[in-house]
């Protein structure tokens, strides 16, 4: 099988400003792939699509090569999903909403569930209206993980958890990855992408701006720098400098973006006399910024 | 009982339908008290009665005009309006909670991830809603035989039986338009709306239509002339209106199925 997921040219408009457009990426098997961007840039509505929980406008979504809506309920199947934003059965123990979901699935090991329960730090006895939104997220990652799907579709999964049970749900992605099963995960948090993800597209206003490699990304070998000069130095004395991206000038500081090699900005800076200089490598927040530009998205 | 939708959702309606069959077991037996006091002054009554316009004694005592016989009786005070009321208001909620309840309360999307289809979950949940309606249909019938006969209210028990069973498929008639509007739109309070504002022009319609010449075939496009036209209490099962009732719930049913397949659920 070539690919795990596959969209050709999907698209879905709801009104202006919403939907996604002419969408069309492939995710590998064995792959964490990160899909990210604001709040409001489509990702839970590219998710949804997959899910066959919304059709698209135009083009279409393939999922282990089968259609995503044609072949909705085999697909299923084989996939663990957590929605963005989910509610459980209040009335229900997180036991007996599993075991129901589990039924649903054709059954799941009670001791993978005990395992998951435990490992993510949930009481699965309580009934799910005493529960925090942590806990119910909890619960919501175990229905997903529970079957050891073959792919796991996850939206904006670490929401709401506190940073040991993040750190748990990081090795369970590894775990996953290990095992060569795929993981497509939306996220806005940057660090969460840098840490798990393989690959990432990023979206922006319903539209895929890039699909990267984290490793590429980082080769792009962004630095930015900080000068403090004994005297003002102007922006414009960095005009026409290769690799400059960005200068910031205020007053005796100088706060410059470079790409690629630092020779001729160092010539540059040698120019005139140096108090301080630090160099920093950015996150890829900052790299994305610089290479994707700012944009706000609309609401989800 | 959580192995399936049907099972899960009847389940999570276990007490509801437990207070719902109590309620129409407590309509059923509320009435035989009085039943004496009616006997007795049957002569006065149905003087009483006559003097009433017509279209009042239609409108509040059913069409045959006899209130003061056991069945009579009955077929006034609580199967032309208590019995049915409360079988309705039971069946459009759950109809209208079935599909647009889960979709409003953001559970769906969890739900239909699982690999069955979306056609399964509406038949389960119409399922869901047919067995409880039928819980409730047997507490109403039970309570006739068990509470009537200490007050001399002693009815045809196959008539009786008639009259739930049309009560019934009226009940589910609405139930399954509830449904219907419900997996259409996936909200939850427009179903219950749209389906009581069905309900309730049905019933005017069919109490107005008939009092005019022209208007008089409207009463036909009315679901709740073929169970009220029916008198099943006093005549027996009325076979052309429990069809048209029971094609009614099919045809919602099925529109449910078609409109919920189709849709995009809201996220």
């Amino acid at each position: 099988m070539a690919e795990v997921i596959r969209t050709e040219g999907l698209t879905k408009s709801y009104g202006p400003r919403r939907g996604v457009v002419d969408l069309t990426f492939s995710v590998a098997p064995g792959e964490v792939f990160g899909y990210l961007g604001p709040n409001g840039a489509g990702k839970t509505t590219t998710i949804r699509t997959l899910l066959d929980l919304i059709r698209p406008t135009s083009g279409r979504a393939f999922v282990f090569g089968l259609d995503s809506h044609r072949d909705a309920v085999r697909i299923h199947a084989r996939v663990g999903y957590l929605p963005g934003e989910f509610s459980l059965y209040d009335h229900m123990t997180g036991a007996e909403y599993l075991a129901y979901l589990a039924s649903l699935r054709g059954g799941v090991s009670a001791e993978r569930i005990a395992e998951l329960a435990d490992r993510l730090d949930v009481d699965l006895s309580a009934k799910i209206r005493t529960l925090s939104h942590g806990n119910r997220q909890k619960i919501g990652l175990i229905q997903a993980f529970m079957h050891r799907p073959e792919l796991l579709v996850l939206d904006e999964p670490t929401q709401g958890l506190d940073p040991l049970i993040q750190h748990e749900f990081y090795r369970l992605i590894e775990e996953t990855r290990a095992d060569g099963r795929t993981v497509f995960l939306s996220s806005h948090v940057m660090p969460e992408v840098e840490r798990v993800c393989d690959r990432v597209g990023i979206i922006r206003e319903g539209r895929l701006v890039a699909v990267e490699d984290i490793g590429d990304l980082r080769a792009k070998e962004l630095r930015t720098l900080e000068i403090h000069f004994a005297a003002p130095v102007p922006a414009s004395a960095f005009d026409g400098v290769p690799g400059v991206r960005e200068v910031e000038a205020g007053g005796d500081a100088v706060r410059v973006t470079v790409a690629g090699p630092m020779d001729a900005v160092i010539k540059r800076i040698a120019a005139f006399e140096v108090v301080d200089l630090t160099s920093h490598e950015p996150s890829l927040e900052e790299i994305f910024l610089t290479f994707y530009g700012k944009g706000e998205g609309g609401g989800d | 009982m959580l192995r399936t939708v049907l099972g899960k959702t009847l389940w999570e309606q276990r007490r509801a339908i437990a207070g719902w069959a109590i309620g129409l077991f407590a309509a059923g037996a509320m009435y035989a008290p009085f039943y004496p006091s009616i006997r007795e002054n049957a002569a006065t009554f149905d003087k009483y009665l006559e003097s009433m316009p017509e279209f009042f004694r239609e409108a509040f005592l059913g069409r045959t005009g006899d209130f003061t016989s056991p069945a009579g009786y009955l077929n006034t005070e609580l199967f032309s309006f208590f019995a049915p009321l409360l079988f309705l208001l039971f069946a459009i909620g759950a109809g209208a909670k079935a599909i647009a309840g889960e979709e409003e309360r953001q559970t769906l999307d969890i739900l239909l991830a699982a690999p069955i289809p979306r056609r399964r979950v509406v038949v389960h949940k119409f399922l869901a809603m047919l067995a409880g309606g039928a819980v409730l249909g047997a507490f109403l019938w039970l309570a006739v035989p068990l509470t009537g006969p200490p007050f001399d209210l002693r009815v045809d028990l196959g008539n009786l039986t008639a009259a739930v069973v049309m009560c019934y498929l009226l009940a589910m008639a609405f139930g399954a338009i509830a449904l219907a509007v419900g997996a259409a739109t996936g909200r939850r309070g427009l179903a219950i709306g749209v389906t009581g504002g069905i309900a309730a022009g049905s019933w005017l319609v069919d109490l107005l239509a008939p009092s005019a010449p022209l208007t008089e075939w409207l009463q036909y496009l009315s679901p709740m002339h073929y169970y009220l036209d029916a008198e099943p209490m006093l005549r027996g099962l009325g076979v052309a209106g429990s069809l048209v009732l029971a094609g009614i719930a099919l045809a919602g049913f099925l529109a449910a199925l078609v409109l919920f397949e189709r849709r995009d659920l809201a996220a």
